[in-house]
């Protein structure tokens, strides 16, 4: 039974990655801020890649939280994430307007998961061609980053 | 993390050799069922294997032959079948190892000092690393490129860049030894070189970074006006090797990469890739990466040197040191030279087209025939192949799609021979089998694939770990490649070694290309980091290999041929000591009569004259390196006494029985007049 299982599976994720890399990436995606929430709609993932399942947002944004994430996202994204303009990789001021926050996460925890896995960070990988170094931020500073990418949107509303 | 895993094994199912690896060890009762299962799954993987490809450390199977161990044993006291000179990288060095076992033999200092064979510590041998800049003790050395006659290696000599301050050096095949570097003025990151053409009649420089030709205080900002590219064409003597700055190209300011000289057809030709034709001074990551076209150069360089000779361009006021060992004296010389004859794009026009390649073009090879060249554009989707006589006849159309500084750039598709479609990501260089079949490293996708050159589609892959830059096959950039094996040259190797901190090994991988796959045979790591690298068969370089330098041969100034000659003698502060070694003494083994304040100069000469005797030589607190001297060769090694003492001194390789007792002392007095004494048998 096991071994039944697994073979299907295995023909499942093959058509699976195959229908990700010829399908989705032909277009050329656009990452700049002027991308349409449909669009945005139709690329979400089907289904969630790497550790962080499912994140719980509060309602109202955790101000602390935000702030460590700012210095974190400062030290460790920057040089190559801007919030307006797309740079080394995408801009990541309107970002949760285009993925969701478990994506969020998993990209910045789990990167090789994501880009083996998930459609939209294969076709980035295929855009930008860099793979995004691993920064050796913890689950804790991803939460803080993704708060503090929530209050900048809000903020630049 | 379960989806990683299945997608894992379902590569472990394409790669591997289903009907005679996984399946037989299985049993038979499954087999058939199995196998008609696995087959589905491969024929859907397929055509998808970029995205199979994972970057994951769990490959460790992934496309490894299952007699690779047979493969690549070469039993103790047999030999290797090819040499492999590999590129040290920012070692500055290069690295001789054995294929296929993957074994280092050699490290041959070029451009970095190595205090254990005491290169540029010896007065012999500091002048190699002379520049226009005084000494400089390092460099990152790329690209390796053998002498050729008739597009195939000839076993004489090997060329290799230093791409910091810009530099070719010359190895000669028969001692492993660096004969000669040659600094490049104009220059900026010499990463376009060695290459050279079919019967080594130039190498060649282009420059990485564009610079003020003549260099000069002015802002950057005006980097897109004033900013040049020198393109130089480095004479080869047949007989000696010597080289010589025969011209210089001064050509649009892009970012020249790499080159292939032509070959048969297009022999009078040499193609280099350049990038960056925005002509961006900043961020260059992104601002370099904006055009989707940017170009191969092509040169005429045969009717550049025929406008050299009839005097066209100017000699224009450079500095550049040319440094030059002497095998009959044992020593090397700087010269300081003081011009070049440079040619600019008005006075080459017809010698010089721009074909368009996409986007950011690396690597730039020339297949076996020479009709083919190959662009590897780092950033593109496929891998263009241009036609060498498509380009004559569009050079004959007289279209253009435009012209920049005079050079005309010609249409894209009156070039193209053919795309390789969907190869993977990030097309860096390119090797030929010999066979109709072409290799390209993707840097990106992590993997080799082959293509073929007769309809230019994909008809294999397999991946490498990690991040592929160079592969090379043996002969694999000439007119005849021994096309047996590929091995790529890894830019991470992350979880495949044992950890060594946070710097781990750098490694090649040696892949078996015998058949219709590829297959892995063999990990084998690296020194510093690996670039180009070329190999040949060990038969054509072995026999000639060099066991020993003739004593009656030596005319080193200071050599002392016998040991009754041996003596110390002072001349002001300097004191010259002629000094012999053989097993197992140093002759004369104790001195007086040194003086703190004086420079003393040890001679060493080794008195032996068989193969694998090389004796060293070391003194206590010496601010210098060790001596180490071959068989009929004289070394000199400076010690500069700071106090008074007596200073014991060593022979550092053990060359017998008795290598402990191969020892002597040097007496160092404060002031007096006392004269020099020496024992000696």
């Amino acid at each position: 039974m096991k071994v039944y299982s697994l073979r299907v599976l295995v023909v499942l994720m093959s058509l699976f990655i195959g229908a990700g890399l010829v399908g989705a990436c032909t277009q050329h995606e656009d990452e700049s801020d002027e991308e349409t929430p449909s669009f945005a709609e139709a690329q979400k993932p089907k289904a969630v890649y790497g550790k962080i399942q499912k994140v719980n947002i509060g309602a109202t944004i955790d101000a602390d939280m935000a702030h460590e994430g700012k210095e974190i996202f400062e030290v460790k994204c920057m040089a190559c994430h801007k919030y307006d303009e797309r740079y080394v990789g995408p801009a990541l001021g309107k970002v949760l307007e285009r993925r969701t926050p478990e994506y969020v996460m998993n990209m910045i925890l789990d990167t090789e998961t994501m880009i083996e896995n998930d459609d939209t960070a294969k076709c980035l990988m295929q855009e930008y061609l860099m793979r995004m170094p691993n920064q050796d931020v913890n689950e804790k500073n991803a939460r803080e980053i993704l708060e503090h990418l929530r209050d900048h949107a809000s903020k630049s509303k | 993390m379960k989806n990683t895993i299945l997608s894992q094994s379902a590569q472990d199912l394409t790669t591997q050799d289903l009907t005679t690896q996984a399946l037989t060890l299985q049993g038979t009762q499954i087999m058939k069922r199995e196998r008609i299962w696995m087959q589905f799954v491969l024929s859907i993987l397929a055509i998808f294997t970029i995205a199979a490809c994972s970057n994951d450390g769990s490959n460790k199977g992934v496309g490894v032959a299952t007699d690779a161990a047979q493969r690549v044993y070469v039993a103790p006291g047999e030999k290797d079948e090819f040499y492999n000179f590999v590129s040290g990288g920012f070692s500055g060095q290069l690295a001789v190892y054995g294929i296929p076992s993957g074994r280092l033999f050699r490290v041959i200092p070029v451009f970095s000092v190595d205090p254990e064979k005491g290169y540029g510590f010896t007065e012999e041998t500091k002048p190699m690393l002379n520049t226009s800049h005084g000494f400089v003790p390092w460099d990152d050395a790329h690209h390796t490129d053998l002498s050729q006659t008739g597009g195939v290696a000839d076993g004489k000599w090997l060329f290799i860049n230093g791409n910091n301050t810009p530099r070719i050096a010359r190895i000669d095949l028969t001692d492993f030894r660096t004969k000669e570097i040659i600094e490049i003025p104009n220059s900026a990151g010499n990463h376009s070189s060695p290459f050279s053409t079919e019967n080594s009649e130039y190498v060649v420089a282009g420059t990485r970074f564009t610079v003020p030709i003549p260099n000069a205080d002015i802002p950057i900002s005006e980097y897109a006006e004033k900013f040049k590219g020198a393109l130089s064409f480095v004479k080869v003597d047949k007989t000696t090797g010597r080289m010589e700055i025969a011209f210089q190209l001064i050509v649009p300011g892009f970012d020249y990469d790499l080159a292939r000289a032509g070959k048969g057809p297009s022999h009078d030709w040499m193609f280099m890739t350049c990038y960056n034709t925005e002509r961006a001074s900043t961020m260059k990551e992104i601002n370099a990466s904006q055009n989707d076209k940017d170009f191969i150069l092509a040169i005429n360089w045969k009717k550049c040197e025929e406008l050299a000779a009839q005097g066209k361009g100017t000699i224009a006021n450079v500095e550049y040191a040319h440094n030059v060992y002497n095998d009959e004296t044992h020593t090397a010389t700087s010269t300081i030279k003081k011009s070049v004859r440079v040619l600019t794009s008005d006075d080459i026009k017809e010698a010089l087209y721009y074909i368009p390649t996409p986007k950011s073009p690396h690597g730039c090879d020339v297949d076996p025939t020479g009709e083919l060249i190959v662009g590897g554009g780092k950033l593109a989707t496929v891998i263009p192949v241009m036609s060498y006589s498509k380009m004559l006849k569009a050079i004959a159309s007289g279209k253009s799609d435009k012209i920049i500084d005079g050079i005309r750039v010609l249409p894209y598709k009156d070039c193209l021979a053919g795309e390789v479609q969907r190869p993977g990501l990030g097309p860096l260089h390119t090797e030929f089998d010999g066979k109709g079949f072409a290799y390209t490293s993707m840097f990106v996708s992590s993997e080799i694939v082959k293509w073929s050159l007769k309809d230019f589609k994909v008809v294999d892959r397999i991946p490498t770990y990690y991040s592929i830059g160079h592969l090379s096959i043996p002969g694999g950039n000439s007119t005849k490649p021994w096309g047996k094996y590929v091995i790529a040259y890894n830019k991470m190797t992350k979880d495949r070694y044992l950890p060594t901190g946070p710097e781990l090994t750098q490694s090649a991988q040696l892949y078996d290309i015998s058949g219709e796959k590829m297959k892995l045979l063999l990990d084998f790591p690296t020194i510093g980091e690996p670039h180009y690298a070329v190999a040949m068969p060990a038969a054509l370089i072995m026999k000639q290999s060099r066991k020993m330098y003739q004593l009656m041969e030596n005319k080193h100034p200071y050599v002392t041929r016998k040991e009754a000659d041996t003596k110390v003698v002072r001349n002001g502060n300097d004191v010259h000591v002629y000094m012999t070694s053989i097993r197992s003494h140093l002759s004369p083994d104790n001195i007086e009569g040194i003086r703190v304040g004086d420079k003393v100069y040890w001679h060493v000469t080794n008195l032996e004259q068989d193969w694998d005797v090389p004796h060293g030589f070391a003194v206590i607190g010496n601010n210098n390196s060790e001596l180490l001297i071959m068989p009929g060769e004289t070394c000199t090694l400076l010690w500069e006494p700071k106090k008074a003492g007596v200073f014991p001194f060593y022979c550092t390789d053990f060359c017998s029985a008795l290598h402990q007792e191969m020892q002597g002392y040097a007496r160092v007095s404060n002031g007096g007049s006392a004269p020099l004494t020496w024992n000696k048998k």
